[in-house]
C-alpha cells in the first residue's frame, strides 16, 4: 500500500505583471539571478544589436559583438556603481566592444592583404537594391577612418546622440568628441565628393523638397 | 539634440546618414530568441553557478580520488564524438586568423579540414569565417565567393553555413554554396545528403534533394530550382556556380496538350489529395510536375485540394513553370473565390507575369487587383512597391510618383521606401 503525503494546495493570487525598473534589474544581475539575464537581453538587446549593425555594416558581425557586449555586460555589472545607469553602462559596453572589433577588422584586413570593404555586407539591409549599392560604398568609406572617428561619427550623426552623452560613452572628453566629429564630417564629405558613382546618384537630390 | 555648433555634412553625406538610419530595421522576435539562446549557453557555459562553487571542495577531493584512474582511462581510450568538439585539424594554402576568418596566402584557395573529417574549400578569392565551432558542431559563413562542403554525417553535430541573409542547415552532405553580395544572388548545389535553406523571399524552408540547385536572385525576388545533370565533380560544380551568369532554364518536359488529358481525367478525379504539400516541403518539385504530367493539366486543375493547388503553383513558380502557375493560380481563383488564398493568387499572378517577361500592364492590373481586394494584406507593400517600379520602368513618372507616395504613406519603413523617396524626389 503506498502512502501518498496530502499537502493542501491554496489559491494564491500572483502579482500582475509590472515592469521591473533598470535599478532592480540591475540588482538583480549582481545577485546572479536568472531571469535577469532574459531581462536584460531582452531589454537592451535590439537597441545594442541595431547600433551594431549600423556601425559594422554586418549583421553577423554584430551578432558576435551583442554576445561579447552582454557577457562582458554579465561579468562586470558588479562595477556599477549607480544601478539606475544600467542603460548607459550597457550602451558604453556595446561601445568599447564596437571599437574593439573595428580595431580587429582593420588589423585582419591589414594581415590578409583584403580591401577591408570586403568584409561588409549589406543584403540585410531593408531598403532597395541600388540604395543597398550606396550603402555598400558608404561603408567602404567609413572603413577608411579610425575607429573613434568612425564611432564618433555614426553615435553623432545615425544614433543622434549629444556630444555630452558620447563623451561620456566612450570616456573621453567632449573637446575630443567634436574634433573627431569634424575630422570625419570633413574626409567623409571629401571623399564622397570625390566618388564619382555616389556623387552622380545623389546629383538632383540636394534640390529636393 | 546638438549642444554646439557644428560643421554642416554635405548633402551626400546627410542623405546616406539618413539612409543608413532607415535602412536598419529592428531585429525580429526570432533573431532576438536565438541570440537569446546562444547567449545563455555561452555565458552559462563559461560561468560556475554558486552551487557548484559550495560544492568545489568535495569536488576537488573527489577528483583527486578519480585522478589516478581517470588518467589510466584516458590513456586507454578514445571520448565518444559526442564528448569531442568539433575543432580545425588542419588548414591548407591559407592561415586561420582572429575572428574565425580564413585568409588565403596563395592565391589558390583555402583547404579546412576538422577533426571528425568534415572538409570544405574555399574558391580562389572567397571570404569566409568559421563563426563558431564547439560540441555541438560548427557555422561557417561566407560574406563573398563560392565554398564546397563535405560534412561528415552525425547526429550529434549540427553544421549551418550562413551565406548573406540565407542559413543552410545540413544533415551530413556534400554541396557548395556560392553568395555574391554585388549582386545578391546566391546558389546552392547539393550532390549527396540533404540540406534546408532559409532566408529572405523564401516563405518556408526549402529542403533540397541531391542533385538538386537552387538559385536565388534577391533583387529580382526570384528563386529557381534546377536539376543537375549527373556526373558533375564537386570541383566542376563549384565553378558552375557563377554568380554573374543569368539564371538557367529548366528541363523539363513540355505541358501535355488538351488532347492527351481524357485518358487521364479519372485518375486525376479519383485521387485529390496526392500530398504535394509534403513534398513541396520535401523540396520534391519535379514529382509534383510529374504528377501533373502524368494525369494532365485539365483535369487536374480541376481535381485537386485548394492547398495542393497552391503546392503546385509554388512547385511550377520555382521550376519556372511559368504556364503552369499561371494555370494553377487562376484554377484557384475560379474554383475558390472567396478563398484567402485566391487573394494571394492575385498578388503570385502578378510575380508570375513579371518572371514571365509578360507585358507589364498585365503585371500591374494584378498588383492593383489585389490591393483593392487586400489593401493591408501580407503582399500589399509588395504588391505596391513592384507596381511602382513597373511604372517607373515604363516611363510612366507621374504614375509612379503617385504610387512612390502612397507607398511611403503606407510602408514608410518598407524595403522599396528608399527607392519610393528616390521617385518622389526626381524632377
Amino acid at each position: 500500500m503506498s502512502s501518498r503525503s496530502r499537502a493542501a494546495l491554496s489559491l494564491v493570487v500572483a502579482d500582475g505583471h509590472r515592469e521591473v525598473s533598470d535599478t532592480e534589474l540591475a540588482g538583480a544581475l549582481m545577485a546572479g539571478e536568472d531571469w535577469a539575464l532574459t531581462e536584460t537581453w531582452q531589454r537592451f538587446g535590439p537597441m545594442v544589436l541595431m547600433t551594431a549593425e549600423r556601425t559594422l555594416g554586418s549583421r553577423t558581425e554584430s551578432e558576435d559583438a551583442a554576445q561579447e557586449t552582454f557577457i562582458r555586460v554579465f561579468r562586470i555589472v558588479k562595477r556599477l556603481r549607480e544601478p539606475a545607469r544600467l542603460r548607459s553602462f550597457v550602451y558604453s559596453v556595446a561601445v568599447r566592444t564596437l571599437r574593439s572589433h573595428l580595431r580587429h577588422r582593420r588589423l585582419r584586413a591589414w594581415l590578409s592583404f583584403a580591401a577591408p570593404e570586403s568584409l561588409v555586407e549589406a543584403a540585410h539591409f531593408t531598403v532597395d537594391f541600388e540604395s543597398r549599392a550606396r550603402l555598400r560604398r558608404f561603408y567602404a568609406l567609413l572603413d577608411r577612418l579610425s575607429a573613434r572617428d568612425r564611432l564618433v561619427f555614426v553615435l553623432r550623426r545615425v544614433e543622434e546622440m549629444s556630444i555630452e552623452e558620447i563623451a561620456s560613452t566612450m570616456g573621453i572628453s567632449a573637446s575630443t568628441v567634436k574634433r573627431s566629429l569634424i575630422h570625419a564630417s570633413e574626409r567623409l564629405s571629401a571623399w564622397l565628393d570625390a566618388d564619382t558613382p555616389v556623387a552622380r546618384s545623389f546629383q538632383g537630390r540636394s534640390r529636393a523638397p | 539634440m546638438k549642444t554646439t555648433a557644428e560643421p554642416p555634412d554635405s548633402p551626400a553625406l546627410v542623405s546616406l546618414t539618413q539612409l543608413l538610419r532607415a535602412a536598419t530595421a529592428p531585429p525580429t522576435a526570432a533573431a532576438l530568441e536565438r541570440g537569446l539562446n546562444e547567449l545563455r549557453a555561452r555565458y552559462l557555459a563559461g560561468r560556475p553557478g554558486r552551487r557548484d562553487i559550495r560544492r568545489w571542495g568535495l569536488v576537488l577531493v573527489a577528483a583527486s580520488c578519480l585522478l589516478a584512474g581517470g588518467a589510466l582511462w584516458l590513456f586507454r581510450s578514445q571520448p565518444s564524438p559526442a564528448e569531442r568538439p568539433v575543432a580545425v585539424s588542419s588548414v591548407e594554402g591559407g592561415r586561420l586568423l582572429d575572428g574565425g576568418y580564413l585568409a588565403e596566402s596563395e592565391g589558390r584557395g583555402v583547404k579546412v579540414q576538422f577533426n571528425e573529417g568534415t572538409e570544405f574549400v574555399l574558391a580562389p578569392g572567397t571570404r569566409g569565417r568559421i563563426r563558431a565551432l564547439g560540441v555541438d558542431g560548427a557555422k561557417f559563413a561566407i560574406e563573398r565567393g563560392s565554398a564546397t562542403f563535405r560534412i561528415v554525417p552525425s547526429p550529434d553535430h549540427q553544421w549551418s553555413v550562413e551565406a548573406g541573409p540565407f542559413v543552410v542547415t545540413v544533415k551530413g552532405t556534400d554541396f557548395t554554396v556560392d553568395w555574391d553580395p554585388s549582386t545578391e544572388r546566391l546558389h546552392v548545389s547539393l550532390r549527396r545528403g540533404r540540406v534546408a535553406i532559409s532566408g529572405p523571399i523564401l516563405s518556408e524552408q526549402l529542403v533540397l534533394r541531391p542533385g538538386q540547385k537552387l538559385s536565388v536572385n534577391l533583387p529580382q525576388a526570384e528563386t529557381l530550382i534546377t536539376e543537375e545533370q549527373p556526373g558533375p565533380t564537386a570541383s566542376a560544380a563549384a565553378t558552375n556556380a557563377s554568380s554573374s551568369a543569368p539564371l538557367p532554364a529548366p528541363s523539363l518536359p513540355p505541358v501535355s496538350t488538351p488532347s492527351g488529358e481524357s485518358q487521364a481525367r479519372s485518375t486525376a478525379a479519383a485521387s485529390s489529395e496526392r500530398g504535394w504539400v509534403k513534398a513541396l516541403a520535401n523540396g520534391q518539385w519535379d514529382q509534383i510536375l510529374a504528377d501533373v504530367e502524368r494525369d494532365g493539366v485539365a483535369p487536374t486543375l480541376q481535381a485537386v485540394s485548394s492547398a495542393e493547388l497552391f503546392a503546385l503553383a509554388d512547385a511550377a513558380r520555382y521550376r519556372r513553370r511559368s504556364d503552369l502557375a499561371r494555370a494553377a493560380l487562376l484554377a484557384h481563383r475560379r474554383r475558390f473565390p472567396s478563398s484567402p488564398r485566391s487573394t494571394d493568387a492575385t498578388f503570385l499572378l502578378g510575380r508570375t507575369e513579371e518572371v514571365a517577361g509578360s507585358t507589364k500592364p498585365q503585371a500591374i492590373r494584378w498588383y492593383d487587383e489585389y490591393l483593392v481586394r487586400a489593401p493591408t494584406g501580407r503582399y500589399a507593400a509588395e504588391a505596391l512597391g513592384r507596381k511602382m517600379s513597373l511604372l517607373g520602368e515604363l516611363g510612366q513618372s507621374d504614375a509612379a510618383r503617385r504610387a512612390a507616395d502612397d507607398y511611403l504613406d503606407r510602408f514608410p519603413e518598407g524595403s522599396y521606401a528608399g527607392a519610393a523617396r528616390a521617385l518622389v524626389r526626381s524632377p
